[in-house]
């Protein structure tokens, strides 16, 4: 049973496999969370992970080489039926893949009472008529993968991490300019005004007035070796 | 300021290293005690500093900006079992960030957990109480467990899943 698998997984050690939670399952776990941290001395930071993380703040907080020069909107684009060799594939390296799920956080200290619940400004995107279309094959994105896609209509990133496969607009939802890839494959970023998503849709920063809403997500699955998104139909 | 200036009111951090500095170990023990496992505890940890370190203000005092490490925490830890389990297993509540903020110099308290797991193994009878401590908070197998209570492996297996269940239906004090 997945509740005792991932009991399972707490005492020895090792990250537990997610799966849909009841309420039962929640209260059980919950106290057995609570029990596993108690263990004397386990909640104790690795120095290698301190060390590693100082180093890879110091990477994100440098100032940055501003004058990237505006991007070739397609480049990094993948064409829907491009043979897999011509495929590019960014790997996220380390463990920040896909994970930022940051809630609006502005350019000044706010007040700790703003952040909570703006995660979730944005739904999925059901189109009245639609189709499941190719996206990636599923050998080309791996786990803290992200790729690219453009259908025409839509365009957006299909990402996959430990919880599974993901889809995004590739649209800010501020005024509308084309999202890019950051270099390190972690983040969307817009060209426009400085804003950044997480390739989960989250918002990751701004320097606007309000916080614009998080990226709409698509709906992804994965059939016969492929990463298929429920697009409009043409 | 008299007292070698440790009096002034307001403390400030000189830049973000000094913030990582002194928040890394506290942030990560307050996550660790809300996911159980060092392999969350260091994912979350990550996402935290990655989102709150840019956008931070260094003018602000180190009370408010141990605050802001909260709230971006507390959001951080909602995203995650949103994706991992679908509903939120922990919170990180007012004691909690009583616990992050007022927190002396030294990070090497332990977490909030240690005290919400006395709770629980308080109220549970015996048998349970003692599965439970052997099992999770003393680190045995279920071998050494079940020898340490004169059971078999076989019921020592039962006894710990009755007592997680005992546990979590004693409510909401674990939370």
């Amino acid at each position: 049973m997945s509740t005792q698998r991932y009991v399972r997984d707490l005492l020895r050690g090792r990250r537990p496999r997610r799966f849909p939670a009841d309420a039962e399952a929640a209260a059980e776990l919950r106290a057995a969370i609570t029990l596993a941290a108690a263990k004397p001395d386990a909640d104790s930071p690795r120095e290698e992970f301190v060390h590693d993380l100082h180093r890879r703040l110091s990477e994100q907080l440098a100032p940055a080489p501003t004058a990237r020069s505006a991007p070739e909107p397609s480049s990094n684009v993948v064409p829907l039926r491009l043979g897999p060799t011509r495929r590019r594939v960014l790997l996220a390296g380390g463990v920040a893949a896909g994970a930022a799920a940051i809630g609006a956080v502005g350019d000044h200290l706010i007040s700790a009472d703003s952040t909570a619940g703006d995660t979730e400004a944005a739904g999925t995107l059901e189109p009245n008529v639609g189709t499941w279309r190719q996206v990636a094959a599923s050998s080309d994105l791996e786990v803290g993968g992200v790729r690219q896609f453009d259908a025409g209509s839509v365009v957006g990133f299909v990402s996959r991490d430990a919880a599974g496969l993901r889809a995004v607009s590739g649209i800010c939802t501020h005024q509308g300019c084309r999202l890019n890839l950051d270099p390190d494959g972690r983040q969307l970023d817009c060209p426009c005004h400085n804003t950044s998503f997480a390739v989960d849709g989250a918002l990751v920063r701004h320097q606007l007035p309000q916080p614009p809403a998080a990226l709409p997500h698509l709906q992804v699955r994965e059939r016969g070796g492929q990463v298929e998104v429920y697009l409009p139909t043409v | 300021m008299s007292d070698s200036g440790e009096r002034v009111a307001e403390p400030r951090y000189a830049d973000w290293e000094a913030v990582y500095r002194d928040n890394v170990t506290r942030v990560y023990r307050m996550l660790y005690g809300k996911v159980g496992n060092k392999a969350d505890a260091e994912d979350l940890t990550t996402e935290v500093f990655m989102a709150a370190l840019g956008p931070l203000r260094l003018e602000a005092s180190a009370p408010e900006v141990r605050s802001y490490l909260f709230t971006t925490a507390r959001t951080v830890l909602a995203g995650h079992w949103r994706r991992t389990l679908g509903l939120e297993v922990t919170a990180l509540d007012t004691d909690d960030e009583r616990w992050l903020v007022d927190l002396g110099p030294e990070p090497e308290v332990p977490s909030t957990a240690p005290r919400r797991a006395e709770a629980i193994l308080a109220q549970l009878p015996e048998p349970h109480r003692r599965i439970l401590q052997l099992r999770f908070i003393d680190a045995c197998s279920l071998r050494e467990a079940a020898a340490a209570l004169g059971i078999t492996v076989g019921y020592a297996k039962v006894l710990q899943h009755r007592a997680l269940k005992r546990a979590a239906a004693l409510g909401e004090v674990a939370t």
